[in-house]
């Protein structure tokens, strides 16, 4: 198993992958919270917001059709979640879809919850396309995250690897001796294999931390990686801030 | 909706949620590293790998359904509940940021919901039914279980009442529409959470954390927090509002009020029983329900001892 699909970016030269990947995780999260806090109906403000994140997906050389095939996923159960709004906000009337009423203020909250979701959708899938997660960690770490989040992610990332290598593998042997027949049976054999795959990682990180404290390990683990936070950096982060501040703002003054 | 998606939220919430989530990490920061005395680090990345590798398995429910676990509970046992935030709280970080499962803006709610409120809630309630049952294989899997089940029900409740405060629904839709499907997928959890932990405790139980036999004072105040809860709960029973819920609400504006069908004859129809008028139905629908409930974590312990 392998997820280097996700950062298949992260290696091209563009100006996006030229910043620090700290300032790469703060830049997603003042687009997602600029959208987020959008006041309701400013559609101009979020078609702008949108669009710059559109704009910087081009600037980081990750084709529209790739940016629009990774957010599907995610779009879709957003959608299913959003659909509800249709009908269960109360408002009024302004249209009847068989049985059900639509109101204008469940439209206005569908539409809002749909914009707001892909621009932020739009600025992780950059992010994750850029930055492997090894650099994310670095860059949580640099963020000053608790020292025991960053480290469980990091290991996290190596154990990972395995623990589905191992499920793979348990499933497969499984299927191989017809085991599974049935739904009931199914989710016994499923339950069975995921408990033999808890058990195998409880006593994995046992045998890994004697392994770490035999190569020194008292507490913390240590980054080769350089920060690579530098004033260009700061001054463009600086720059995101302001447009996606006045946007933001600007859907408030301008009522 | 476990893991709420950006679009959702209004900004007094967001940043309310994520001040608290924040606060409550730094915390359970301090707290595991106390309890875990320098093992933390691998501990920690295994059972958060462990997690994200397990919500990856679809367990098929049946009729073409199929859930994942949540592993709060869970995580909390194995654990401990301070560092089992700490892992819940990585996983929903790397679900909202490396596959878009939960917003950016909405993972201080996020966390909230399920690092802090699914894992503490969760292991208080763990905790507070081993006290008044004891500790014991069998004991240990109930009270995860119904850890489990009441877990998943706050989990639902909290992100409910953030969507209400968002102005985003109607609290009562939102409860209805959350914690509603939240009261069935409780099951679910409940089950493979004893079942799991019951294969681990046959095999290995030095794995199950936090098995201390709770001190006297701690039984005490089990059982005084029991007695206060029935009281609650009957006096709820009792008062309980006599208008439309959010569901008859919704069949009343349907117009299909009338077409209700009754197929059987409740017993105590209105809160009304045949001796002893509301206040015994509403002790005799408690009690009911504790025996239900206590029966149900009991069948899941005896599935978790037998898978």
């Amino acid at each position: 198993m392998s997820f280097r699909h996700l950062d298949q970016f992260a290696q091209v030269s563009s100006p996006i992958t030229a910043l620090a990947p700290a300032l790469r995780v703060l830049g997603t999260v003042v687009v997602a919270l600029g959208a987020a806090t959008l006041r309701l109906g400013a559609w101009p403000q979020l078609a702008t917001l949108a669009g710059l994140v559109l704009v910087l997906a081009a600037v980081a050389r990750i084709p529209l059709r790739t940016l629009l095939l990774r957010m599907l996923g995610p779009l879709v159960f957003v959608l299913f979640a959003s659909v509800a709004l249709l009908f269960l906000v109360p408002g009024e009337v302004v249209a009847r879809v068989w049985w059900i009423d639509l109101t204008d203020n469940g439209l206005l909250r569908f539409g809002s919850a749909l914009g707001r979701a892909f621009t932020a959708l739009a600025a992780a899938v950059i992010l994750v396309s850029t930055t492997t997660f090894p650099e994310i960690v670095q860059a949580l770490r640099e963020l000053r995250l608790p020292h025991a989040v960053t480290t469980a992610l990091g290991l996290a990332y190596r154990f990972l690897y395995v623990i589905v290598d191992e499920l793979e593998r348990l499933q497969r042997a499984a299927r191989s001796r017809n085991a599974g027949a049935g739904a009931a049976k199914r989710r016994r054999l499923l339950v069975s294999v995921v408990a033999a795959v808890l058990r195998r990682a409880l006593v994995r990180s046992e045998r890994t931390h004697r392994a770490m404290l035999a190569r020194g390990f008292h507490g913390e683990i240590i980054s080769l990686h350089r920060s690579r936070v530098d004033a260009r950096s700061i001054m463009l982060l600086a720059l995101l801030g302001l447009v996606v501040g006045a946007v933001t703002l600007s859907s408030y003054l301008a009522r | 909706m476990a893991h709420i998606p950006d679009g959702f939220l209004s900004a007094p919430v967001i940043a309310g949620t994520a001040l608290a989530s924040a606060g409550a990490l730094a915390i359970a920061a301090r707290r595991s590293r106390d309890s875990l005395g320098g093992q933390e680090a691998p501990l920690l990345g295994a059972t958060t790998a462990f997690v994200f590798a397990a919500q990856m398995l679809n367990f098929p429910l049946g009729a073409g359904v199929s859930a994942h676990l949540l592993g709060s509970v869970l995580v909390a046992t194995l654990v401990g509940p301070w560092a089992g935030m700490l892992v819940i709280f990585a996983v929903v970080l790397v679900q909202a940021l490396l596959f878009q499962d939960g917003g950016v803006a909405a993972l201080g709610a996020n966390t909230l919901n399920l690092a802090v409120i699914g894992v503490g809630g969760g292991y208080a309630i763990y905790r507070w039914v081993l006290a008044l049952v004891g500790v014991g294989p069998r004991r240990v899997i109930s009270a995860a279980a119904v850890a489990a089940y009441v877990s998943a029900l706050l989990v639902g409740l909290a992100a409910a009442v953030e969507l209400a405060l968002s102005h985003t629904l109607p609290f009562e839709t939102a409860v209805l529409a959350i914690v509603g499907s939240h009261a069935l997928v409780g099951f679910f959890e409940a089950a493979l959470t004893g079942a799991l932990l019951g294969l681990v405790y046959r095999t290995q139980p030095g794995l199950v954390a936090n098995q201390v036999a709770p001190s006297g004072a701690e039984r005490g105040w089990a059982y005084a927090l029991a007695g206060v809860s029935l009281l609650v709960a009957v006096f709820a029973a009792y008062a309980a509002s006599s208008r439309p819920d959010a569901f008859e609400a919704a069949i009343q504006r349907l117009g299909i009020e009338d077409t209700a069908l009754t197929h059987l004859a409740g017993p105590f129809a209105d809160y009304a029983a045949p001796i002893g008028g509301p206040w015994v139905a509403a002790a005799l629908g408690v009690a009911l329900v504790f025996a239900l409930g206590w029966s149900l974590a009991r069948f899941m312990a005896h599935v978790g001892r037998r898978t």
